[in-house]
């Protein structure tokens, strides 16, 4: 139970990073190493989640470490904030668990040139139509519906064919992790199932913690990155956060219940079965490859879309072009999806397959899949908080080459749904944000109770922790204005 | 007073639900009534207009298969944008089911929660002195 305290061993490395020793479980192929200070390592110790960073050092093929960060928590199979790469010629395998079921679930930073004096009065005007124009909620569908044949074409080109039907420019497609279209895409490895629950849902947020934030930059940590991103305080900017939706879902329901049979076919011994997995060279592991692409890809197209309607909203309250609102996309990061990178280990350069579950990549300065305007910056990394204290924007280091270049990815969940709906009450928690300046609009006052500041852990915390590991550097912090939840 | 259908299991991110039944037919039943107890408020809003689809599910054993059940009705109500209400159990062995599940449009409900899929991670299904227990966490 949550509250129980977990006394798995922990050997202190630094300040910063403490070790689950190989030792703790027979079956562990190596160590665990989880990034936190002392006191959220308190909070992580309250559930289950180092159990689970202990579990995925069974993944046949893992090399290193299984790799927690500071927001880590509670899963199902591997740890949310978990990051593992298993070595492809090694039988390195891949597992659904380690991507899990919102494949891509990701975020976006978009920039305005608004300052917060410009829309102080409007605030209210574009919470509300934001929510009005753009689906979200339980099994919200979109405006933007596709035939068959478009959804497979989307598969394969991601946010490109969002652009190409007028939902954005080249620009946003070099703003996007793999240029919003990771190549591999497999349309026939996505069952008629995943492609009938996806469809009607391009274009839309979804519910849960996704969201779509109005936001103001209230700190600055780097002023010469921020001006080479044309950022400064007091700026408005926007957030999204959503994934790919149904099909998602399907494709890593479809693949998490087909390995469970890879298990024994392959010898693999696991301690839960939601890590269930094959190598990554297996038909099997093939398939799933080639299907989570897909699902990546269309959660690419999905924010893409999101992003066109957020722009159209802003363009008809503020009677400008979207254009001359500066409305330009900083990046698009995932932060659930298994990636095939080049790293070395032990001296010898490998093909790893790194899983990213809650997690963000943090490429360096210089790393080649950068494009041409952030490579002497280093990869942003969107870091989201909760709806009532922060959120950043950090870029990746050449440390966080011990980490695959993976980062946190948010706050991290502190109490659970039902904790956070028994002691929080939805009316105070509106009005306290509302006397802090914050507007939110929801589908239902559940998800506002559920999603509260105080059920997350405290993200100025987890960005400490991180940027003192070393593992990204700050930019800036920015607050939020106007949140609309699903 | 009525038997409370289930019992929640704490769980950071997610949420997982513990039923009790007579028989392995009711905690499936009652698993299925309890998640949609969590998607949707079980009050309709307008006229019910209804659907009806036949499942027939095969699995490698009985837990498995009552993750099936679960994720074949979450997959139904997604695609077919149905809430269902109603679960006839026809035939259940230890690796198969026959069942006829009912509901109508999910337009007709307010929703509460959205579950991507019952998961196998803390999966357990077995014998209590009255009858049977299942513990199901689902991704939220």
């Amino acid at each position: 139970m949550i509250s129980e305290r977990n006394e798995i061993p922990l050997e202190k490395i630094d300040d910063f990073r403490w070790r689950i020793p190989r030792d703790y479980k027979s079956g562990m192929h190596v160590p665990g190493i989880v990034y936190a200070d002392e006191k959220l390592l308190k909070d992580i110790r309250r559930d289950k989640a180092l159990e689970q960073v202990a579990n995925v050092a069974f993944l046949p093929g893992i090399v290193e470490a299984s790799l927690a960060m500071p927001d880590i928590h509670w899963g199902f199979g591997f740890p949310i904030g978990g990051v593992a790469a298993t070595d492809i010629e090694n039988n390195g395998v891949i597992s659904p668990g380690g991507v899990g079921y919102d494949i891509n679930c990701g975020v976006r930073m978009l920039r305005t040139s608004l300052q917060l004096a410009d829309i102080k009065e409007k605030i209210k005007d574009l919470v509300y139509a934001l929510f009005s124009d753009i689906p979200s909620g339980v099994g919200s569908k979109g405006d933007i519906r596709v035939s068959q044949k478009e959804e497979r074409q989307i598969l394969v080109e991601g946010a490109r064919w969002a652009v190409e039907n007028g939902y954005g420019i080249q620009d946003d497609l070099d703003c996007t992790e793999e240029g919003g279209a990771i190549a591999g895409a497999d349309p026939q490895a996505v069952s008629d199932r995943a492609y009938e629950r996806g469809k009607a849902q391009s274009g839309t947020l979804g519910s849960g913690n996704h969201f779509l934030e109005v936001q103001v930059i209230d700190q600055l940590y780097s002023r010469d990155t921020c001006d080479q991103l044309g950022l400064e305080e007091g700026q408005v900017t926007v957030m999204i956060h959503s994934g790919s939706r149904g099909l998602g879902y399907q494709v890593c329901e479809d693949y998490a219940k087909g390995m469970i049979h890879c298990l024994q076919k392959y010898g693999i011994d696991m301690p839960d079965r939601q890590l269930a997995c094959a190598p990554v060279n297996s038909p099997e592991g093939k398939a799933y490859l080639g299907a989570m692409r897909c699902a990546a890809n269309y959660a690419w197209a999905n924010r893409q879309c999101l992003m066109h309607l957020t722009r159209k909203v802003f363009e008809r309250i503020l009677g400008a072009s979207w254009e001359d609102l500066g409305m330009f996309l900083i990046y698009d990061v995932a932060h659930n999806i298994a990636k095939i990178e080049k790293y070395t280990v032990a001296g010898k350069e490998k093909n790893l397959c790194v899983h990213r579950k809650g997690a963000t990549r943090a490429f360096p300065p210089g790393h080649p899949s950068l494009p041409g305007k952030y490579r002497n910056i280093g990869q942003p990394v969107i870091i989201p908080g909760d709806m009532g204290r922060n959120s950043y924007l950090l870029v990746g280091t050449e440390k966080a080459v011990e980490t695959y270049y993976s980062s946190c990815h948010g706050a991290g969940r502190l109490k659970s749904r039902t904790q956070a709906t028994r002691t929080i009450n939805a009316d105070a928690l509106l009005k306290e944000l509302e006397s802090k300046g914050i507007i939110i609009k929801a589908s239902g006052r559940g998800t506002i109770v559920e999603e509260a500041p105080s059920a997350y852990k405290d993200v100025n915390e987890v960005v400490d922790v991180v940027a003192k590991a070393g593992l990204c550097k700050r930019v800036c912090r920015m607050k939020p204005l106007g949140v609309i939840k699903g | 007073m009525a038997e409370k259908l289930y019992s929640l299991i704490e769980h950071t991110a997610d949420m997982g639900i513990r039923i009790k039944g007579r028989d392995i037919r009711e905690v499936f039943r009652k698993s299925a009534q309890a998640t949609f107890s969590i998607i949707a408020h079980q009050e309709r809003v307008r006229q019910p207009g209804k659907v009806s689809f036949n499942i027939e599910l095969k699995s490698a054993n009985l837990e498995e298969l009552l993750v099936d059940w679960l994720n074949e009705l979450l997959f139904l109500s997604s695609a077919k944008e149905a809430i269902f209400s109603d679960f006839k159990l026809l035939k259940i062995t230890e690796r198969t089911l026959q069942a006829v599940v009912c509901g109508s449009s999910a337009a007709n409900y307010r929703m509460k929660t959205e579950i991507k899929a019952a998961t196998y991670h803390g999966l357990s299904l077995k014998k209590i002195p009255r009858g049977w227990q299942a513990e199901v966490i689902f991704d939220l």
